[in-house]
């Protein structure tokens, strides 16, 4: 009775070393599945970033040149039509 | 073939000079609200960013309830640019609804749906609601907790309209709960039935609007001295809009790509604090001003038909704007569309930060 009494003893203390042992274990474990949980949905190397920053700038510049185009046609445009030399002339001759 | 010789061909098989001098002769009148003619323009580039950048993402995203949120991962992770055009995708979506939104209150303050252009209305308000459906479908498309917290929330909401919420739910949902069917039908009615249907509407809906001409408010009608040609004038500002939308889209999506969160369980209960999509956080706040019990009855169903009649009464605005119709000022109607803008743009506030 006494043996089976230690026995029992000695296995519930086995038992807590084991979840002593095991349970940071776990907790770490579970830190490592929150922190997987986070993806990443930016590239993270330093050459990638750069390069799209990069590629980010030259877009911006790229459009700034456009619009500024554009803006340029408009006003030629409007002057065009300001004079009123756009408009078509009726009866006007053929040269061909 | 030379270009002369392209144009020539097309030119004896089509009527192009027809076109041409129909946009020749198109005229846009100049006015202090001729800004909100931009924002259809505008509505319609994006819309076309989001079919391109969705056709993108739809040769990689799996929909199928176990590889669906993983799909995701790896268009982000593992495809070259694939980062890049998820978030132009989610971005230009957003910007979308938003600037829609704009041009909706803008048509309504203006009293733009007023006779006899009930039918573009209409056709726009048929689109709001499409694009709506459109944000919650791909939202859902994520697969992860949160979409599908708030699909459930969503078609619930819907379930609750008596008569026919109940089939409106089951047919949503393709079951009685969400579930991999529910992500199936979502994503056929996102990368299918939603863009046949917007493709048929915004053609009817331009086609309308290249026929009854642009609309003049009526306080303005009289003022209007000066018209300035759609072709090339009104397309250029046109451009240059849609190159600043499209810097603004690229902008934030490199700097803020939108994150992905835990997969979606089933079992597991929703995550606190959850709030839906900012297009959805006026109803989300009206419901919240119901209790739970009113007089015996179910509050949020209350609360659903006193919504459904409301957005009702909007869709029929230029039926029943009868002084509008006439061509006379109607501040009634004014105040009515007032109403309606400050409550969403409040709603939607009080929705966000709380």
């Amino acid at each position: 009775m006494k043996n089976v009494l230690m026995l029992a003893i000695k296995t519930i203390n086995n038992v807590i070393k084991c979840l002593m042992i095991s349970m940071p274990l776990l907790f770490l474990n579970v830190m490592a599945v929150g922190a997987e949980e986070k993806i990443e949905v930016f590239p993270q190397a330093p050459y990638d970033r750069f390069i799209i920053y990069q590629a980010l700038i030259i877009f911006w510049i790229g459009i700034i040149g456009l619009i500024v185009i554009l803006k340029m046609k408009l006003k030629e445009l409007e002057r065009i039509q300001d004079m009123g030399i756009d408009r078509e002339e009726k009866d006007i001759p053929f040269l061909d | 073939m030379s270009c002369q010789r392209l144009k020539n061909w097309f030119n004896e098989r089509y009527d192009f000079e027809g076109l041409r001098s129909f946009s020749r002769h198109k005229l846009v009148p100049v006015h202090k609200y001729g800004i909100l003619y931009y924002t259809g323009g505008l509505t319609l580039f994006l819309f076309a960013l989001q079919f391109i950048t969705g056709m993108v993402l739809a040769f990689y995203y799996v929909p199928f309830y176990e590889q669906a949120h993983k799909s995701i991962i790896e268009i982000v992770t593992k495809l070259n640019m694939g980062w890049f055009f998820r978030s132009v995708h989610h971005w230009g979506a957003q910007l979308a609804i938003g600037v829609l939104f704009v041009h909706v209150f803008g048509t309504l303050l203006v009293k733009a749906y007023r006779k006899p252009r009930e039918i573009i209305w209409i056709t726009g308000f048929i689109l709001l609601a499409i694009s709506i459906f459109f944000g919650l479908s791909g939202y859902f498309l994520l697969w992860d907790e949160r979409a599908f917290a708030a699909v459930r929330v969503a078609t619930g909401g819907a379930g609750n309209l008596p008569v026919i919420g109940g089939f409106i739910k089951s047919f949503l949902r393709g079951g009685i709960d969400v579930t991999g069917e529910t992500l199936v039908r979502f994503y056929a009615f996102h990368v299918c039935v939603l863009p046949l249907f917007t493709i048929f509407l915004i053609g009817l809906h331009v086609l309308l609007v290249q026929y009854h001409g642009m609309s003049v408010p009526v306080s303005v009608e009289k003022d209007i001295k000066k018209h300035e040609p759609f072709f090339p004038n009104v397309l250029y500002k046109d451009f240059i809009i849609w190159l600043i939308a499209l810097v603004v889209v690229v902008t934030i999506s490199v700097l803020f790509p939108p994150e992905i969160g835990k997969k979606a369980d089933p079992l597991a209960a929703p995550p606190e604090n959850i709030k839906p999509e900012w297009y959805f956080l006026f109803l989300f706040q009206t419901l919240k001003l119901f209790p739970g019990d009113i007089m015996g009855l179910n509050g949020e169903m209350i609360a659903i038909i006193l919504i459904s009649i409301a957005i009702l009464f909007f869709l029929l605005i230029p039926f029943f704007d009868r002084k509008s119709a006439r061509g006379e000022k109607s501040p009634v109607f004014t105040w009515i569309g007032i109403f309606y803008t400050a409550y969403f743009v409040i709603m939607t506030v009080i929705g966000f930060l709380t």
